[in-house]
């Protein structure tokens, strides 16, 4: 427990080499306005950053930090309704925030080059990937014609695109999503910028693939030189990348050092409550220390420092002063009174401690917890058999789940844990009925409930079974009132006695999940990500349902907010009772809330076993892969970890066909008798 | 790299400025709740006893309010105040709704001021085709009756005739197609339909119901509505496609909600922008196409409307031309109008033109 990782990337030697020279860029005070129809919102509020030759910048911030559009600047990309408004941008010898549109043709893609988030939108779909490579050397290295395309082949082959002659000829849809983006990123790097701007490069992929995507930006960093600035809100891949971190909050950095420093001896307490909020850090059953309430809103002029009404440890001058930036070390500065000689002293919070001793990963489970599934009068309350789900007819039938078999029991947190497309989400719906299940039985209490069922089963099926979805943004119905959208289900099947008693309703399933009850008169859009998906949550809860799917609930919330609704559905679990299951892509949250984890791949679960042994002793080389590309906040073990890839091409099932085996109790997996002996052997059976 | 020294030595100053004795804070906990739509969540009254506070208060512990940082980043919306302000920006459409509004309340005064009845006696010989002059304000007609009850009176028909047509239109467009949209089963049959009824000119369809049936305005205004839903329904249609699977529709069906229910509170609030710009633009529609079934002859001549007076018109044009401009000047007046207010009134109810 307590003794420290080895590190494995010596920050010493990179923070001496920046303390050596003189920054590559520099932005002074920036401060960037937007108007948007009569209103004035200041999305940059002087900030300032540096920025050195070869090194990695990580840039994190929850959404509407600022994040984004302080790298934009950089590259002269700024919405029309933008501007900067103070301040400079020195990149060789000129200011950035000068500059005219005829100038940045200079600089933006041969100088300085971005990728983006989404690779489907940075593409053309209407021109070859090749073409598209083509161009950007074209235009920025002066080839042509055969000379061109012989670069453009060798720019494939070096951000790891199979075949690429034949790739050269495809289109963009031909690829997969990580394919994609290494295209994007072959387009950027064509024309050998200096520096590389990755707008959330991984954001949008798997896990597995994200880390190779990583990979391959660090190894194209060495070959050519670049200086990289990320932009992410996820800590395992600044831990991943990063030689030096910046942290945004509205507008502002607050604290910018080398990856160490930030992440083990951070004075934020905006950083502090980032790091402790990470489920990695919780203890299973115990609550995460989480970060209430939501960013500031830009439109509104701010007084002192921006986190102060979220801050726990907020002194009254953080309410009335902008604190100025402190210095920890020569690399390492803070914007925080706490840092002031006068200021009281407080100690880093526990969690931070955690992460530089343990190796990040949860390990504890709190030995009191009661797992529903070990206790002997388990009672199965849903119970898949068989299923089986199908889009389409004839020859573009499309099999989303095959052959899934599990049970849930009451009380528990069943997880269920895939990459995108594996058909998660499919069975989650097929469990409350929206898609409808083409093969195979549901039970509720021994009850059948797929198929035709009458009409009082199908009341009380939906009365106890209701979901959680993944996207706060589209959830909730941007026309109605919160009030509407809570007592939907009291409406339907008029669920209280006359107005009084349902406003009463609303109001108490607002106060559950933590929302002011005058929210109810309130329309979606005010709300931030996460007190939308509250209001969802209430919207399920007010049927006071034993069973609920959470559809990936916190995988689009920013990291300050997940804390909370994990707190929450664990608080509700306890108070009602209540049965999850838990979709999610990540382990790691899976890990700290779930009592089992299924895993499942290309419609398959693939294996199942309870949560603690899952990572003790993964047995499927899927599991395993997905396993090893869980990112860790700790810099020193992200960076040494291993990449399993998992290849399908393993299993011959040609003969020996697999079969669906409990191989320990409770720890069932997929596979043929060959590879069943395998595992038994390595699990000394 | 920040210059801290000097950073840090500015900060001390304005530190030591607020040095004053220390202040006792007592603010009415009720009083800091009120407003969440302030600037800070508290009054100002607690700023300014915090700004007389001293160094050593300031730098202490604040008390931590779990609510205010439930506050924080709010506005005040709502959904038909911000249509309405954006509306009203307008100045045009403001103004033309104003001078449409004023028309017709005055098609029916009009009738009551002039001199002449809308059924005086017929006198083709001695008062045809007379000028407008200060005894008949708009002139006479063939048959010698006023031209100025007869315009008003027209007017009056038209407008109530396109209004009702087209909400008839818009409103069963808009019902059909929100179902066809949504009931994946039906959209085969409703697609068939459609193809059945838009595949053959509605000229067609009007001339056989005018045969066979009649050609009274009541008649011919319902044969409108049953051919017009179908541009408004399969424009819906599509609309709809784009909100069907969203996942707050998913929600809803979770949640047991009725298919009614969905399309009139999920789905419909959606579309209203461009149902009503549709609605704008289908009065102009109607009154030209009422125009071209009265010049065909399939409308009811008894009954004195601006299709009527425009078709008439045209045959003695332009030796009595005043009997086309005054017509013609009320119909361009509702089509801008109409056109005008409806995209300035959907320009306003989409939200995306919201704050």
């Amino acid at each position: 427990m307590s003794e420290k990782v080895r590190p494995s990337v010596d920050f010493d030697a990179r923070a001496a080499k920046v303390l050596s020279q003189e920054p590559l860029l520099s932005a002074k005070e920036v401060e960037v306005t937007f108007s948007l129809r009569g209103n004035k919102l200041t999305a940059i509020r002087r900030a300032s950053l540096d920025l050195y030759e070869g090194e990695t910048l990580a840039i994190v911030g929850e959404s509407g930090s600022g994040k984004s559009v302080f790298t934009k600047c950089f590259v002269g990309m700024l919405d029309k309704n933008g501007s900067i408004t103070h301040g400079s941008i020195m990149y060789d010898g000129q200011d950035l925030t000068q500059l005219s549109e005829k100038e940045w043709l200079k600089i933006r893609g041969s100088r300085i080059a971005m990728v983006t988030q989404d690779p489907m939108t940075s593409l053309n779909p209407l021109k070859t990937v090749g073409k598209q490579i083509q161009e950007s050397v074209e235009l920025h290295q002066g080839l042509s014609g055969k000379a061109a395309k012989a670069e453009t082949i060798r720019i494939l082959e070096a951000v790891g695109i199979p075949e690429p002659e034949r790739r050269y000829r495809q289109y963009p849809h031909e690829f997969s999503g990580g394919m994609r983006q290494r295209v994007v990123i072959a387009i950027a790097v064509a024309c050998r910028p200096q520096i590389l701007i990755c707008d959330e490069p991984t954001t949008a992929l798997d896990v597995t693939i994200q880390a190779q995507i990583l990979d391959l930006i660090r190894k194209l960093q060495k070959e050519q030189n670049m200086t990289i600035i990320y932009i992410t809100h996820d800590l395992g891949v600044v831990a991943n990348v990063a030689d030096r971190v910046a942290v945004m909050y509205a507008g502002q950095v607050i604290e910018i050092g080398m990856a160490n420093e930030v992440f083990f001896d951070p004075w934020h307490p905006y950083t502090w409550a980032l790091l402790s909020a990470l489920p990695q850090l919780g203890v299973k059953g115990e609550k995460l220390p989480a970060i209430d309430g939501t960013p500031p809103n830009l439109f509104n002029k701010i007084v002192g420092d921006a986190f102060a009404p979220r801050n726990k440890h907020a002194l009254n001058i953080d309410y009335l002063e902008e604190p100025p930036m402190y210095e920890v070390t020569a690399t390492h500065q803070v914007k925080a009174w706490l840092r002031d000689p006068r200021a009281p002293h407080v100690d880093q919070p526990q969690a931070i401690r955690l992460l530089e001793t343990q190796d990040g990963q949860s390990k504890g489970t709190d030995p009191n917890a009661y797992h529903p599934h070990l206790d002997p009068a388990r009672e199965p309350l849903i119970e898949v058999k068989n299923m089986q789900v199908t889009f389409g007819t004839g020859r573009k039938k499309f099999v989303a789940v095959d052959d899934v078999n599990f049970t849930i029991y009451k009380g528990e947190t069943f997880a269920l844990v895939g990459e995108s497309g594996s058909g998660k989400t499919t069975i989650g719906r097929a469990l409350v009925r929206i898609n409808p299940i083409t093969g195979g039985e549901v039970y509720l209490h021994g009850e059948k409930i797929n198929g035709k069922i009458p009409r009082e089963l199908d009341t009380r099926v939906i009365r106890s079974c209701q979901m959680i979805f993944q996207d706060p943004m589209a959830s909730l119905n941007e026309r109605a009132k919160v009030d509407y959208i809570v007592s939907e289900g009291l409406i339907n099947y008029h669920l209280y006695e006359n107005e009084e008693d349902r406003r009463e309703k609303v109001r108490k399933a607002l106060e559950e999940v933590g929302l002011l009850p005058e929210f109810s008169s309130r329309f979606p859009h005010e709300f931030s990500g996460g007190q939308r998906q509250r209001i969802g949550i209430a919207r399920a809860l007010i049927m006071q349902p034993e069973f609920v799917v959470a559809d990936e609930p916190i995988s689009a919330l920013d990291v300050s907010i997940r804390a909370q609704v994990l707190n929450l559905l664990n608080d509700l679990k306890k108070k009602r009772g209540l049965t999850y299951m838990f979709i999610a892509h990540d382990l790691s949250v899976v890990r700290f809330i779930s009592d089992r984890i299924a895993v499942i791949h290309k419609g398959r679960i693939v294996e199942l076993a309870e949560a603690e042994e899952l990572f003790l002793h993964p047995l499927h080389p899927y599991t395993r892969a997905l396993l090893s590309a869980v990112p860790n906040p700790n810099p020193y073990i992200e960076r040494t970890k291993q990449l399993l890839v998992y290849d399908p091409s393993v299993h011959d099932y040609s003969a020996d066909k697999p079969v669906w085996c409990e191989i320990l109790p409770d720890h069932f997996v997929y596979g043929n008798q060959r590879e069943l002996d395998g595992y038994r052997n390595e699990l000394k059976l | 790299m920040p210059n801290n020294g000097k950073l840090k030595k500015e900060h001390q100053k304005t530190v030591q400025e607020l040095e004053t004795p220390e202040v006792n804070m007592h603010v009415d906990p009720e009083k800091l709740e009120t407003d969440p739509h302030k600037e800070r969540p508290f009054g100002r009254e607690y700023l300014q006893a915090r700004n007389k506070m001293p160094e050593k208060q300031l730098f202490s512990f604040a008390e931590y309010r779990a609510q205010d940082a439930e506050r924080t980043g709010y506005s005040n919306y709502s959904y038909w105040k911000s249509v309405w302000a954006n509306f009203l920006k307008k100045k045009s459409a403001v103004v033309l709704s104003v001078v449409f509004i004023l028309l017709f309340i005055f098609t029916f005064i009009a009738p009551a001021i002039g001199k002449y009845d809308i059924n005086m006696a017929t006198d083709p010989q001695n008062r045809a085709y007379i000028e407008p002059n200060s005894e008949f304000w708009f002139g006479t007609n063939a048959i010698g009756q006023d031209y100025w009850a007869q315009v008003w009176y027209a007017t009056r028909t038209s407008i109530l005739l396109a209004v009702l047509v087209s909400i008839g239109q818009i409103a069963l467009g808009v019902i059909i197609g929100l179902i066809w949209g949504y009931v994946r089963k039906l959209d085969r049959f409703f697609t068939e339909l459609y193809n059945l009824i838009d595949n053959i000119p509605t000229i067609i369809y009007m001339t056989l119901i005018a045969l066979m049936v009649g050609k009274s305005v009541v008649t011919m205004g319902i044969a409108m509505i049953g051919f017009g839903w179908l541009a408004t329904a399969r424009n819906v249609r599509n609309l709809v496609f784009m909100y069907r699977d969203r996942e707050y529709n998913l929600a809803s069906r979770c949640l047991g909600t009725k298919l009614g229910r969905i399309l009139f509170r999920n789905i419909f609030p959606y579309l209203v922008s461009v149902i009503i710009l549709r609605l704008a633009l289908a009065i102009p529609g109607t009154i030209a196409y009422e125009t071209t079934l009265t010049y065909l002859g399939l409308m009811d001549i008894m009954q004195p409307s601006l299709g009527m007076l425009l078709a008439s018109a045209r045959a003695v044009f332009p030796r009595a031309a005043y009997t086309l401009w005054f017509p013609a000047a009320i119909v361009s007046i509702i089509t801008v109008t109409f056109y005008l207010v409806g995209n300035a009134f959907s320009d306003a109810c989409d939200p995306r033109n919201h704050v």
